[in-house]
């Protein structure tokens, strides 16, 4: 009965709506939330909703890795495989600048004892 | 043994000195040779010049276009690649030469320095879009950590902040390179370029509008640029100069070489950045006046000439887009010099508000002096350098009969005036002797990089036939759009 979820069209637009909302999920923490951790995670969000997006309308269910091995002679069925590389790609960057993030709001806490960006004022006249 | 150069050099050799030099701690000479790499990148980018004006040099990456990743070093790249590797190498000159802050002068500061133009290179000279997410990635990072350098209370929250807007921009410009590959299956530009008009009209739209804000907050632009004063008040003035002489750059030009590019017709865009540009230009201008720091008005004046060369090449004219790109060589001298002159003085009297430097000239005569001049060129007066840039433009947009930018940069140039008179006039005004402080001399160590660039912003406005031909043919490459998809896709 629910046979009709699996068609390509019907599954890509549930992946680009939730994603579309995880992505809304992630805007909205980065306006509303004022702690700097919860701003880096509202980021962290942000970044996997397109990450998603990406993985999820450019591969379609019932493909393989498109690796020639186990019997397999030619490229019939097979998934792009630039998306996957791109989001490795995009992930080991956010890492990076999460974490460049995070230690810098570690440093700032220790030396300040904020964690608000409200309170990060000393920088206004 | 023969040495074959290709662009790739201008992003490897930078780079790999970065990632070499924590190996090589104890290695005497390593600061020398960070230091000076920044030079030989110059002298590399300018015997590279009669190369590449006869005809663009297109660097394949193991797979040939559209599938792999090529770098393409045409006049225009050439140019945005020597300055930033003339910026690099006076900054770093400065640092060396000067008695800067010890973080400064410490290893990490040269090798983030190094990260920062390696990455500004790749971003002009890459002709992958993807890649172009990563160089940005890479000199974002880099630019973070440099605001953040000093570690102390006002550079961590600048760091935080920059951070923050930074990757929020990063996320859009990711999102828009996802759909075009979702809709087009292209990474190439170029490729990109030729599939981009059978993109349905309202996903274009869609793409454009996440490029822009990415890009418009990346490279100032007047909705998003709430948060440049404070970065650029927090950060070490050395770095800051970075910051407006090559980050912002490099980003004006990926986003308009990415619309020239990708729009076969430029003109849809043009209004909507011409806008955005003059509305850029006039409030910060504006918002410049009643600026008490120094580094906060250096901030906007800075954000008023992005917004004057955002209008100049939006309008995509020959005449108007070759001043433009003489006034990003203007403007990155005027503001290297600003600022590097502002880190003299925040090391003499330990603040920048205006209060605070009254009487300048009496303590640092050669300060002061550079300032006026600096000033003089923003201003575009005769015979600097700032003068004929700006000529060019407005004689560009007369050509065209279009006059209300004319009267908008002369409005700009008025305001510009008032405020920088106001500071010239409060650094020349008597001093109360109480506030007075013992000077430490006047080295002219210090002075050196700033005097090579004041003499360059001369050199230029008398003889700016020297560059002219190198400009036209740079503007003919950003606007050339056919030549260079011919040139990459054959």
């Amino acid at each position: 009965m629910l046979n009709f979820l699996d068609t390509p069209a019907v599954l890509h637009s549930i992946y680009l709506i939730g994603s579309l909302i995880l992505f809304f999920i992630g805007l909205y923490g980065l306006l509303a939330k004022r702690h700097l951790l919860k701003i880096f995670v509202s980021i962290e969000i942000m970044e996997l909703a397109v990450y998603l997006i990406l993985i999820a309308i450019a591969t379609t269910s019932g493909e393989t890795a498109p690796i020639l091995s186990d019997g397999l002679t030619a490229f019939t069925g097979m998934s792009d495989p630039i998306p996957q590389a791109l989001t490795l790609t995009a992930i080991v960057i956010g890492v990076a600048v999460t974490a460049l993030g995070t230690s810098m709001a570690i440093q700032y806490h220790r030396l300040t004892g904020k964690v608000s960006v409200t309170e990060m004022t000393e920088l206004k006249d | 043994m023969t040495f074959h150069f290709t662009p790739v050099w201008f992003i490897a050799i930078p780079l790999l000195l970065a990632f070499l030099a924590p190996l090589w701690v104890r290695w005497r000479v390593l600061m020398p040779v960070l230091f000076s790499a920044q030079f030989a990148l110059f002298a590399l980018a300018l015997s590279w010049l009669p190369t590449v004006r006869i005809a663009p040099v297109l660097e394949t990456i193991v797979i040939a276009p559209p599938l792999g990743i090529h770098l393409h070093l045409d006049t225009v790249a050439l140019l945005f690649v020597t300055l930033f590797s003339f910026a690099g190498a006076v900054v770093s000159g400065f640092i060396w030469l000067g008695n800067s802050a010890p973080h400064l002068r410490d290893r990490p500061a040269f090798i983030l320095i190094l990260l920062l133009i390696a990455g500004s290179n790749g971003m002009v000279l890459t002709g992958d879009i993807f890649n172009l997410y990563v160089f940005i990635e890479i000199v974002g990072v880099s630019a973070y950590a440099l605001a953040a350098l000093r570690r102390d209370k006002t550079a961590l929250e600048g760091g935080l902040k920059y951070l923050i807007v930074g990757s929020v921009a990063a996320i859009f410009i990711l999102f828009a390179i996802v759909l075009l590959y979702l809709q087009t299956g292209q990474l190439n530009i170029a490729a990109l370029a030729r599939a981009f008009a059978d993109i349905p009209a309202q996903m274009q739209l869609l793409i454009g509008l996440l490029m822009l804000i990415g890009l418009g907050i990346k490279a100032e632009l007047f909705p998003f640029n709430f948060w440049v004063p404070d970065i650029y008040r927090g950060s070490d003035s050395e770095i800051t100069a970075l910051y407006s002489g090559v980050l912002v750059k490099a980003f004006l030009f990926v986003l308009f070489h990415l619309t020239f590019i990708l729009l076969a017709d430029p003109t849809v865009a043009r209004n909507w950045l011409m806008a955005l540009g003059a509305i850029t230009m006039i409030v910060a201008e504006l918002v410049a006046l009643r600026q008490q720091d120094l580094r906060r008005m250096l901030a906007y004046s800075s954000l008023g000439q992005v917004g004057l060369i955002t209008l100049a090449l939006a309008f995509a004219s020959e005449m108007t887009t070759a001043g433009a790109l003489f006034h990003v060589i203007n403007h990155t001298l005027i503001k290297l010099l600003l600022f590097l002159l502002a880190a003299l003085m925040l090391r003499q009297f330990a603040s920048l508000k205006l209060a605070d430097l009254q009487g300048l000239s009496r303590t640092m005569p050669i300060a002061a002096g550079l300032f006026v001049l600096a000033a003089l060129a923003v201003l575009g007066l005769p015979p600097l350098s700032g003068f004929v840039s700006k000529l060019w433009i407005l004689k560009g947009f007369s050509a065209a009969q279009t006059f209300w930018p004319i009267a908008l940069i002369l409005i700009a140039a008025l305001i510009e005036a008032g405020y920088y008179f106001r500071w010239i006039r409060t650094f020349y005004a008597p001093t109360s002797t109480s506030t007075r402080i013992q000077s430490d001399g006047e080295r002219i160590l210090n002075y050196a990089p700033l005097l090579l660039i004041a003499g360059l912003l001369i050199v230029l406005g008398v003889m700016p036939f020297l560059l002219e031909d190198w400009l036209t043919q740079a503007a003919q490459a950003l606007l050339g759009r056919e030549a260079l998809l011919n040139a990459v896709l054959g």
